[in-house]
């Protein structure tokens, strides 16, 4: 038997056994390792994903429960090789150290963001106290993420190409 | 020589794009064809005698390729002396011990084979505290301690005592029994911290045509080549180490740990084999920051000089001598630093127990040693009356003082540093009002640590396009030098923009040797080859240039990715040219550079068992935090942190800044909730990242910074590494911001709310040490006789 998912808009099949956790799947058979391994747990965070739009640990969702449902990774959040407008507030405050946390912030934010535009600072910080960064101690990630919301209250538009 | 200040940028990082992206291929997202998945037995009790290792069942079991046993790996590792197997070897010396490893189609055969090993073991008595192994008749962890191979001399061993480290400069005896001084004596403990790279320690290994391809998340690539080699007994030649970017080390990963297990599987099996610890495994075997118990003696008059001072750190190395060895010496720049002595004992001692192995971590012994050291700066002023800032500004280490192992400091740093914290407290407005009902507190301490610079090598070959191509054995953790400063340094150097600067990621067989990425030295080190390198072809391309501008060498400038007469913008031509020249008449450029100091050295007699003498390069901080402590709870809320970092020269401000907020953070985690301690049975009771707390997001604040700049120092441009030490200070900040608050004497970290309460409700017990002998002769092997 095997379960269909949409994984970044396309269709694929999986042949796993339906207990396997998603992450493996989209991993091991995908190829897709932008969600990272970290923990097994649901305590860091680094393996979030969204499953129909909702952030999820990968980790703890067997990918039987995910059989007929989108899955969306970090690696469709830039497109054509530009990244988001997120991403590009993160590069450029110089947030990124190792790197391992990023995929799992970039999607808990990107979906906390497209539901709360105009967050505060404790609003920010609570969103991310699911992912765990080592590197950094968090000040600039949510430096990154302020200002890419208060440039979009003031109506500065950056599209997704890159451009500003 | 163009101006330092013109390599001075905030250089983005190159690599920030493909992380975002989660294209960043680390090692544990490198897969090859036919990779086989591994997993190891361990042990699951802290001491034993193995009768019987039987593997028959495993071996049948499906899809099972190899399996490793210690007469695999028949060498010992270890840093000073080779107290290591690969494989637990007659003995198990701790819970989670390495037995055997397993190679299979699929980690879950693995997994199911190793534990189908059938182990039979005869229970031995196990020494889990540092105070059981130095009580008389303890059972000896390494009763063959005598035979093993020493690997550095000169120090005292015995025992449990796995190393011993002294500093004795000065009439102590003499100074504490004036009858002008006050004796404060203080006794501190500290637990284990764990490193949670987010990243486990992982490696894939390849062996191909006789050799074994390493490929490993590690700081440092040529200790894997070598300890492979040594452990399985083969030549260093035939290991080949690569390694990928690295996702979180702070120092977990400054030493060889699983390489071998995969290399052995992958001769055995002639497929690749990849072998990742999961978390847990991470969270019990670590190679942490160790535990600690430290006593600390001073005398003092009245008018605040420290005329003596008698010290003893004993360390937990675990069974294993590991870092720590190494790391005994660092107690005489840390806890022997900061303030000028008149007299000193120190003695630092790495103890056995039967506990997982430590390791170094970020700032090392360097981080409880400022705890405790500022603390009883503290208890030290509280007995004579004297302001704590007022203290440290009298006694902090100046131009022309004397260090602990009697090395001398150049130039005025710590005094002024004070002086920038002063102004930078006086700027912004305290927090009090944000403790409410809380009780508030708020202190100033200071910090020393020292990089010890040690062997690097690097490589440029200048391109026919103009760009040039970097090869170190330098590795890039997340610390930014491999992606900031280094390519700065080079291009500086070339006259080009950093982005033309391709920085090869470290191979053991393209790059020669490097002592590793750790300690503050990569910047130093590897930047000052690297400058070396660069040098070397600036020289090579200016003589060709010279010809075919029919200038003298001496009039060129390298600018903008031209050779340009210097009196002449925009003379001249471009630098790809000028190696395309020389391609026809000297053939292509290549430079070389290296780098070692000898480093600077102790009175003589004074240090004993120290790796290093005295300081390269001293890195200072003053840090400053304010805290609200809750009388109901016990909870203790960071208001404000302050840092000002002595930098030499910030090359990149940006990154460094990054670095002091992510440092501080890992240090507030330290001091407020990370600790991990140990069963009865000998077993880590915090295995997962449930019961061991990191900071999250809401546990930061913002750290507001201060760079200080001009220190001398040997480093290229006069830099100074800045990722290291940020996270040396947040501890002592913290503790003695809490004991302002409350009144109490803080002898413990963490300062989580259990222990506060404890302590504001006086059911805390005090810490005394009674194994930590009163008079300081009496806790060393080194006999005053035979000095």
């Amino acid at each position: 038997m095997s379960l269909h998912l949409n994984i970044n808009g396309d269709d694929r099949l999986s042949v796993k056994d339906p207990l396997t956790p998603l992450v493996d799947v989209l991993r091991d058979e995908f190829f897709l390792t932008g969600a990272k391994v970290v923990c097994r747990e649901g305590f860091c965070g680094a393996c979030t994903v969204l499953l129909d739009g909702r952030p999820v640990m990968s980790c703890l969702i067997p990918v039987g429960l995910a059989d007929g449902c989108t899955v969306r990774t970090v690696e469709s959040l830039a497109s054509v090789g530009a990244l988001s407008p997120l991403q590009q507030a993160m590069e450029q405050h110089d947030a990124v150290q190792c790197g391992m946390c990023f995929p799992g912030m970039m999607i808990s934010l990107t979906h906390f963001l497209e539901h709360t535009p105009n967050p505060n600072r404790d609003q920010l910080k609570s969103a991310l106290t699911g992912n765990i960064c080592r590197c950094t101690g968090y000040e600039r990630i949510i430096d990154a993420a302020l200002s890419l919301a208060a440039e979009r209250s003031s109506g500065v538009q950056r599209d997704d190409h890159g451009k500003s | 020589m163009a101006n330092p200040e013109n390599a001075v940028m905030n250089l983005p990082r190159r690599d920030a794009s493909d992380k975002l992206q989660g294209r960043t291929r680390y090692t544990v997202d490198r897969m090859l064809p036919r990779m086989l998945h591994a997993a190891v037995l361990r042990s699951e009790v802290a001491s034993a005698r193995i009768l019987k290792i039987d593997i028959t069942r495993a071996r049948q079991m499906p899809g099972v390729r190899a399996i490793a046993l210690a007469e695999d790996a028949p060498g010992m590792h270890g840093i000073g002396i080779a107290d290591h197997p690969l494989f637990a070897s007659g003995v198990i010396r701790f819970h989670g011990e390495q037995i055997a490893a397993v190679a299979a189609d699929t980690y879950q055969q693995a997994q199911a084979a190793a534990r189908a090993i059938e182990v039979e073991l005869e229970p031995l008595p196990a020494v889990l505290t540092m105070a059981d192994a130095l009580a008389p008749g303890a059972p000896l962890i390494h009763p063959d301690w005598n035979n093993y191979e020493i690997l550095f001399e000169g120090a005292a061993r015995g025992g449990n005592i796995a190393w011993e480290a002294t500093v004795i400069r000065g009439d102590t005896d003499a100074a504490f029994a004036r009858d002008d001084v006050v004796v404060v004596e203080s006794c501190f403990r500290v637990g284990r911290q764990n490193h949670v790279s987010l990243e486990a320690r992982a490696v894939v290994a390849s062996y191909e045509d006789g050799r074994y391809h390493i490929e490993t998340s590690t700081q440092v690539p040529w200790t894997v080549r070598n300890m492979t080699a040594k452990l399985l007994g083969v030549a260093a030649s035939r290991v080949r180490v690569t390694v990928p970017p690295v996702g979180g080390a702070f120092g977990q990963k400054f030493d060889c740990t699983l390489e071998p297990y995969a290399a052995i599987l992958a001769r055995k099996t002639g497929q690749p084999v990849r072998l990742v610890y999961s978390r847990q495994e991470e969270m019990l075997t670590c190679l942490c920051r160790e535990n600690a118990d430290i006593k600390i003696r001073s005398a003092v008059t009245s008018n605040g000089e420290i005329v003596g001072r008698e010290a003893v750190v004993l360390m937990d190395c675990g069974a294993y001598g590991g870092e720590q060895i190494f790391l005994t010496t660092m107690t005489a720049h840390t806890l022997g630093g900061n303030y000028r002595l008149g007299s000193v004992k120190l003695a630092s001692r790495a103890i056995y127990t039967n506990t997982a192995p430590n390791g170094a971590f970020r700032a090392c012994n360097g981080v409880y040693n400022t705890f405790a050291l500022e603390c009883h700066t503290d208890e030290i002023c509280q007995a004579i009356g004297m302001d704590p800032l007022e203290f440290k500004r009298l006694n902090v280490l100046g131009d022309g003082d004397l260090g602990a192992t009697g090395q001398v400091f150049e130039g005025d740093v710590l005094g002024p540093m004070l002086e920038r914290m002063a102004r930078l407290r006086e700027a912004s407005p305290d927090k009090k009002h944000l403790a409410g009902e809380r009780l508030y507190g708020r202190a100033t301490v200071v910090g020393t640590w020292f990089i010890f610079v040690g062997p690097s090598t690097a490589t440029i070959n200048l391109n026919p396009d103009g760009s040039a191509t970097l090869v170190t054995a330098g590795v890039e953790l997340g610390q930014g030098t491999m992606v900031q400063a280094l390519p700065q340094i080079v291009a500086h150097e070339l006259g080009i923009h950093p982005d033309q600067v391709i920085v090869r990621s470290a191979d053991t067989d393209a790059a020669g040797f490097d002592l590793g990425v750790g300690g503050g030295r990569t910047t130093v080190s590897v930047g000052a080859a690297s400058r070396a390198a660069a040098t070397d072809v600036r020289n090579k391309i200016l003589t060709v240039a010279s010809e075919l501008l029919q200038t003298p060498p001496e009039k060129l400038v390298l600018r903008n990715g031209r050779i340009e007469i210097a009196t002449i913008a925009g003379s001249g031509m471009t630098i790809a040219q000028v190696v395309q020249r020389a391609h026809a008449v000297i053939g292509p450029v290549v430079g070389s550079g290296s780098f070692t100091n000898p480093g600077v050295t102790a009175m003589s007699g004074c240090a004993a068992g120290h790796f290093i003498d005295a300081i390269d390069i001293p890195v200072f901080n003053v840090h400053d935090c304010e805290v609200a402590v809750d009388k109901e709870t016990g909870h203790v809320e960071v208001l404000s942190y302050k840092v000002v970092q002595d930098v030499g020269r910030a090359l990149n401000p940006r990154a460094i800044y990054g670095q002091i907020q992510g440092g501080v953070t890992q240090g507030l985690g330290y001091a407020l909730h990370e600790e991990l301690t140990i069963g009865q049975d000998g077993c880590i009771r915090q295995n997962s990242l449930e019961t061991y707390r990191v900071p999250l997001a809401l546990d930061t604040v913002p750290v507001e910074i201060d760079l200080y700049e001009g220190a001398p120092s040997i480093g290229p441009l006069g830099v100074k590494g800045a990722g290291e030490v940020p996270i040396m200070n947040p501890p002592a900040a913290i503790a003695c911001a809490v004991a302002n608050a409350t009144g109490l004497r803080i002898q413990q970290m963490p300062l989580t709310p259990p222990r506060v309460l404890g302590l504001l409700m006086g059911n805390e017990s005090v810490v005394e040490l009674p194994h930590i002998a009163d008079n300081w002769w009496d806790n060393v092997l080194m006999n005053p006789a035979h000095r």
